[in-house]
């Protein structure tokens, strides 16, 4: 305020001289002052913000509960610009364990402002299952998201997913299953895969059946790509299921395993050997009769027996 | 008669204040912004249009309410034009009435004016308009109207700083009422009936919060509807006769 008077005295006295230059200068002065600020502020960021990658923040959200009364009624608006920002963090190719925790936190606070927010859960739970291998946070997430949208046929044939493929436990997940057949809404093909499930839980082609209903439920690339290496998986399992059949039958025949796999084909014990899904061969030990896969010696966890709820 | 030519007055005087179209093209402006937002999410973007529209109208409504409405009474006795008033044949109730009259519909024209630009993006976007919206909008409207007269009944006794001060404070604490009683609930004895009573006497601002169930299409029975009018309209009635027997009481200097 104080040089307000003298400045425009000054403009004043040398504008009656050259209005044009003054004025000129003033507006030199305006853009070089812009420019400035322009190069401060780029400097700051990268001196100050370097380090603090955005997806820290995540981590120093408050617990949902103390938000949600905070937000004054607007905690729907809330969850949506939390959204917004785990949704600009996720982009990163890979992530590290620590921030997919802190996603699940963020995701937790914004189901807890919008409880009814079934999208937020569907997509969490179908990342943190699928991006990292967390079937343990995806559950959580999901059943609470079950628990508050009894009506989403989604949200529990996604946990019969995670129960089936990734626990293990086929018993659980064709429970899951039966009760998202269930919801009104559901689409045609689920009564039919739930019977399936409780049926025969352990074939590999009510497997398949169940990763095609999942494909087709998800346009996201790298989602797609996760479940095609699962269907390749048990692929896999319906050829090895397929040549053991055959090797117990040229056992009973002739009380002695076939010397290779092609010694099953030029007997007509099998038509020809199937060609593994990754690229790899079958491996055949003579002396037990074992068949293996090269590049996924592990048979699947679902279809074994030692385990509980494995059929 | 004379609280309505009172009331046709305040609205025009309110319509040369520069704050409420301050107030409105910032509204409209982030009713705009959630195009821009749309492309930044994933999924149901028409529930961000939704959410961001209503937050938009109802936030700067109710500050368009507290801060319009602290001054109805105190700019009066500021300029001394209230001497003008109270020399003619007119009751200071009926005075309170006009001006919140008045100020309840600027209100109502200036949500009339967000919804519009709300329903404007709506059309353009495609997205679905279902009967709970225009439900919610009104339960906005009577939001605003409970806290016109909170603003109005602070500002028959203190300054325009303080009222707005008050006014706000009552805002943020009718949304935690719920909490307030939950907290009695935890309580015995004296602390519980204290809190009881308080959870009774504060106003509940987030019956009027319908933003959800627009959000996710849940449709409100129209009984419970009735009823949160009901509320509301008695709220407001009950703070203008507090602030009517007040304001009958002040002397003016």
């Amino acid at each position: 305020m104080l040089g307000l008077p003298h400045l425009s005295i000054r403009i004043h006295e040398s504008s009656k001289q050259s209005p044009c230059i003054v004025w000129s200068a003033v507006t030199l002065m305006t853009f070089g002052l812009l420019a400035l600020i322009v190069l401060l502020q780029r400097n700051l960021d990268f001196r100050i913000d370097v380090h603090a990658a955005k997806i820290e923040d995540l981590a120093q959200l408050p617990r949902g509960e103390y938000l949600k009364p905070a937000l004054l009624g607007y905690n729907h608006l809330g969850a949506d610009l939390l959204w917004l920002r785990l949704l600009q963090v996720w982009g990163k190719k890979k992530n590290t364990d620590n921030e997919y925790e802190w996603m699940y936190h963020a995701l937790e606070v914004i189901t807890t402002l919008d409880p009814r927010y079934a999208y937020a859960y569907y997509v969490g739970g179908v990342a943190l299952i699928n991006y990292t291998d967390r079937p343990d946070l995806s559950n959580r997430l999901l059943e609470k998201g079950h628990r508050a949208n009894p009506g989403e046929w989604n949200l529990p044939f996604l946990l019969g997913y995670n129960h089936y493929f990734a626990l293990g436990n086929a018993i659980k997940g064709a429970e899951y299953i039966g009760r998202a057949a269930r919801t009104p809404g559901a689409p045609d093909f689920l009564p039919g895969l739930a019977t399936r499930m409780h049926a025969e839980a352990g074939n590999p082609d009510v497997a398949l059946q169940f990763l095609e209903a999942l494909w087709k439920e998800n346009p996201d690339l790298v989602v797609r790509e996760k479940l095609e290496t699962r269907a390749k998986e048990v692929l896999i399992e319906r050829d090895l299921r397929a040549l053991e059949r055959a090797i117990s039958h040229y056992y009973n025949d002739h009380r002695a395993f076939p010397s290779s796999l092609t010694d099953l084909v030029s007997r007509k014990y099998l038509e020809r050997v199937p060609e593994e899904p990754f690229g790899g061969t079958y491996l055949f030990d003579a002396r037990t009769g074992r068949v293996t896969s090269s590049t996924h010696p592990a048979r699947l966890k679902v279809f074994r027996l030692d385990l509980e709820g494995g059929v | 008669m004379k609280v309505f030519s009172i009331a046709f007055n305040t609205f025009r005087e309110n319509l040369r204040d520069k704050l409420l179209y301050n107030l409105l093209i910032f509204a409209l402006l982030m009713i705009g912004s959630s195009l821009i937002l749309m492309r930044l999410t994933l999924g149901e973007f028409h529930r961000l249009i939704l959410d961001i529209g209503l937050g938009s109208i109802n936030f700067f409504g109710v500050l368009i309410a507290i801060f319009v409405g602290i001054g109805l009474v105190s700019k009066e006795i500021e300029k001394k034009t209230i001497y003008t008033i109270m020399s003619k044949p007119v009751a200071r109730y009926q005075f309170l009435l006009g001006k919140y009259l008045g100020l309840s519909l600027t209100l109502l024209i200036n949500t009339a004016i967000m919804a519009v630009g709300l329903l404007v993006v709506l059309y353009f976007q495609d997205v679905p308009v279902h009967a709970v919206l225009f439900k919610a909008l009104g339960m906005i409207v009577l939001e605003f109207m409970v806290i016109t007269a909170v603003a109005l009944l602070f500002s028959t006794f203190s300054s325009a700083t303080l009222s707005a001060i008050f006014t706000l404070a009552i805002y943020v604490i009718g949304h935690l009422t719920t909490d307030l009683r939950a907290f009695g609930q935890k309580m015995e004895g004296v602390g519980r009936a204290v809190l009881e009573g308080m959870y009774y006497i504060l106003p509940n601002l987030d019956r009027f919060n319908l933003k959800g169930n627009v959000t996710h299409q849940l449709d409100v029975p129209a009984g419970d509807l009735l009823m949160i009018a009901a509320y509301g309209m008695a709220y407001a009635a009950f703070l203008l006769m507090l602030a009517s027997v007040i304001f009958q009481q002040r002397d003016f200097r």
